[in-house]
């Protein structure tokens, strides 16, 4: 039974992680750098989902909504006057550029709301107990949320022009610039959609808890851990590497006390990096 | 450049060196005095940090408009420590290497201070801290370091004598992986054992994470009938949430520092309901504390408020009976004017004059007394309970 428990909390923390999960390997997919720059648009999200919630009193999917949006032209922009300049320069040279922008934007928000914890308008529920197994409500919707939104950005990339010419730029960038894909424009989209996803990830997170500026930066090493486990680039590979990682640290907690619970997610990046080095469902992006 | 030769370059060196001289000399008599702040303004610690800044800033002020100390007006260079024991040790070394202050003040988490108290003794700079864990002071300090804060041994014994005063017996404690973490429960141990009671599982949890329900779950597995967290603000809101959601209604006791009102106000109140916290005390009934509160224009400081003002204090008037600013002179004289049969003083202003008058001082602080041990612990403190009612802190008892 204890064991039932750890794998449900394990899956139901794995779901959440594996939101930006996606972004970050959707991004290293198309654009070809890690963005460390998710922490705070994650924690742009949380707090746009906090205004949208407490200032103009929207239920929680609609304000889920809005941090996704808000993220998203926040990702957008960001990457368009901050990080595309740097590209030229290579890979290293953006990821640290997206470093010191996560840096910069989480202060911005700081700036703004001060260091406080704050707190949705959300009730409080009890867990269900089903068969003496507890599920909290909330993190079941959170699971919920999770698991369509992922089913609806594999509905885009798999259904629409737009999402295939998202892929086709991922599989081969040349290829695709000569079939006449702006590659320029996916980009934009892919920061778009991939940060509103860290912003959705950092309110679901931000629901289950509290939020600060620093509520991205806090599940950032989760994320990184998750994207490279599942393959990054692989964007199936995010969402089973979280659920790995979710897993993984829950049933370390058998043999490992919980002070340990955060290395079992760097153990497992060292044991897929040494035995798979292009993680469990290597790097297609889809 | 066509017209330099050696001669001309030998004269120019020689005249901007001279040049050089002059003005360091005109202006060496109003050089301010630099002392390095260190607070948490982000972080865990980001609630405390930026008010413990304030009421020492308010203190040098007020020294400031008195006419300084040492003929020197006191300038303070604030750096962050991020409650990150990493951004606290290049933070410290700046204040030290590029600042060249005597003294830091301000560290807050026990991690933060263990890291930069070796930096600190190094290289003769004086520290003082609000860090509880009893390794502080036991490190190889050589009389670099204070605290004004009372030691995990102090702080665990009087949370121990009031935990058991509620009837509890089988306390589970679960904690923050922290400096004090172990010390914490092994001195709650000794006293609820001489109690009859005893800690029947101590569970250490990293931070920064989403939930601790399969901690909590090993926790309840030892059958508590109380529960101790000590933790920090941000890890305690999600323990006390998880405690809710799994229908958990045991009796809990928290630090102060980890449900201060702006927490409590993040959370739905029927989560926080009963929670009881405790904390070291100002000295509210002291002349001290009245005048710290004046100062800062508020009807009440807390034990942190107090602390700072205390630092800032304790450093101006060592700096005053030791005629020097540096980190020797602190280590040496401080507790020429913290303690000892010197006129009593409360607050910087008067203790200056009595200094300047030649009398020996006593200075008794807004968190309490200031008598320091030998290795730089407080003597004694005294302790403020408090019990959440509806989301709000209410007074229950001073020990």
């Amino acid at each position: 039974m204890e064991v039932l428990q750890l794998i449900l909390n394990g899956l139901m923390a794995g779901t959440v992680l594996a939101v930006p999960a996606i972004g970050l390997t959707a991004i290293f997919a198309v654009l070809r750098f890690t963005n460390f720059a998710l922490a705070s648009h994650m924690t742009i999200g949380a707090f746009a989902g906090f205004i949208a919630n407490t200032t103009f009193g929207l239920p929680i999917v609609p304000a889920l909504a809005a941090a996704f949006v808000v993220a998203g032209i926040i990702g957008w922009m960001s990457d368009e006057f901050v990080l595309r300049p740097l590209r030229a320069s290579g890979f290293v040279t953006t990821a640290i550029g997206s470093i010191a922008l996560t840096i910069a934007l989480e202060n911005f928000v700081r700036f703004g709301f001060g260091n406080q914890m704050r707190g949705y308008d959300l009730p409080l529920r009890r867990d269900w107990v089903i068969s003496g197994l507890r599920v909290s409500p909330q993190q079941f919707e959170n699971l919920l949320i999770a698991i369509v939104v992922v089913a609806m950005l594999f509905a885009f990339l798999s259904m629409t022009r737009t999402g295939k010419a998202m892929r086709a730029v991922a599989d081969n960038p040349m290829l695709a610039s000569i079939k006449g894909i702006n590659s320029d424009m996916v980009a934009r989209l892919v920061s778009f959609i991939a940060m509103g996803l860290a912003g959705l990830g950092g309110m679901l997170s931000g629901l289950d808890t509290t939020i600060d500026p620093l509520v991205g930066f806090r599940t950032i090493l989760s994320v990184f851990a998750a994207a490279v486990v599942g393959g990054l680039g692989s964007i199936p590979g995010a969402v089973v590497g979280a659920l790995v990682i979710g897993v993984g640290e829950e049933l370390s907690l058998l043999v490992l006390t919980p002070a340990y619970r955060t290395a079992v997610g760097f153990i497992a990046i060292l044991l897929v990096l040494t035995f798979r080095p292009r993680g469990i469902l290597g790097q297609r992006a889809y | 450049m066509k017209g330099l030769n050696r001669r001309k370059v030998l004269k120019l060196a020689a005249a901007t060196a001279a040049v050089g001289t002059m003005p360091v000399r005109a202006y060496a008599q109003a050089e301010p005095l630099r002392v390095g702040i260190l607070t948490p303004l982000t972080g865990a610690g980001g609630n405390d940090g930026p008010r413990m800044l304030k009421a020492m800033q308010a203190v040098f002020e007020e020294v400031n408009k008195a006419g300084g100390v040492l003929g020197r007006r006191i300038e303070t260079v604030v750096e962050d420590d991020q409650t990150n024991p990493e951004a606290a040790v290049r933070a410290a070394r700046k204040l030290i290497e590029v600042n060249k202050v005597p003294v830091i003040l301000g560290t807050w988490a026990s991690a933060v201070t263990a890291a930069v108290a070796p930096v600190c003794w190094e290289s003769k700079t004086f520290l003082m801290t609000v860090s509880g864990a009893d390794t502080i002071t036991l490190l190889p300090h050589q009389g670099f370091l204070i605290r004004t804060q009372p030691n995990s041994k102090l702080q665990a014994t009087s949370h121990g004598e009031f935990v058991a005063s509620l009837g509890s017996k089988r306390v589970a404690v679960i904690g923050i992986q922290a400096p004090f973490a172990l010390p914490t429960k092994e001195h709650l141990d000794t006293l609820l054992k001489a109690k009859g009671g005893a800690v029947v599982s101590h569970v250490i949890y990293e931070k920064d994470k989403t939930t601790y329900r399969s901690e909590i779950d090993q926790a309840m597995r030892s059958n508590p009938d109380f529960l101790y967290l000590n933790g920090y603000a941000p890890d305690t809101v999600v323990l006390l949430r998880d405690l809710y959601r799994a229908n958990i209604n045991l009796g809990k006791f928290c630090q102060s520092y980890a449900v201060p009102q702006a927490t409590l106000d993040t959370m739905p109140p029927e989560v926080s309901e009963g929670v009881m916290t405790g904390q070291p005390s100002a000295d509210v009934e002291s002349t001290a504390y009245r005048s710290a509160c004046a100062r800062l224009g508020v009807k009440e400081i807390d034990g942190y408020e107090a602390q700072a003002t205390d630092w800032a204090s304790l450093t101006v008037l060592t700096i005053a009976k030791a005629k020097e600013a540096s980190g020797v002179a602190l280590k040496e004289n401080v507790r020429k004017i913290s303690q000892g049969s010197g006129e009593k003083v409360y607050n910087a202003i008067d203790g200056l004059k009595a200094i300047a008058a030649g009398k020996e001082i006593n200075y008794e602080g807004a968190s309490g007394p200031c008598d320091f041990t030998d290795i730089g612990d407080i003597s004694g403190c005294r302790f403020r309970y408090m019990k959440v009612a509806k989301g709000k802190l209410e007074f229950l008892k001073l020990v």
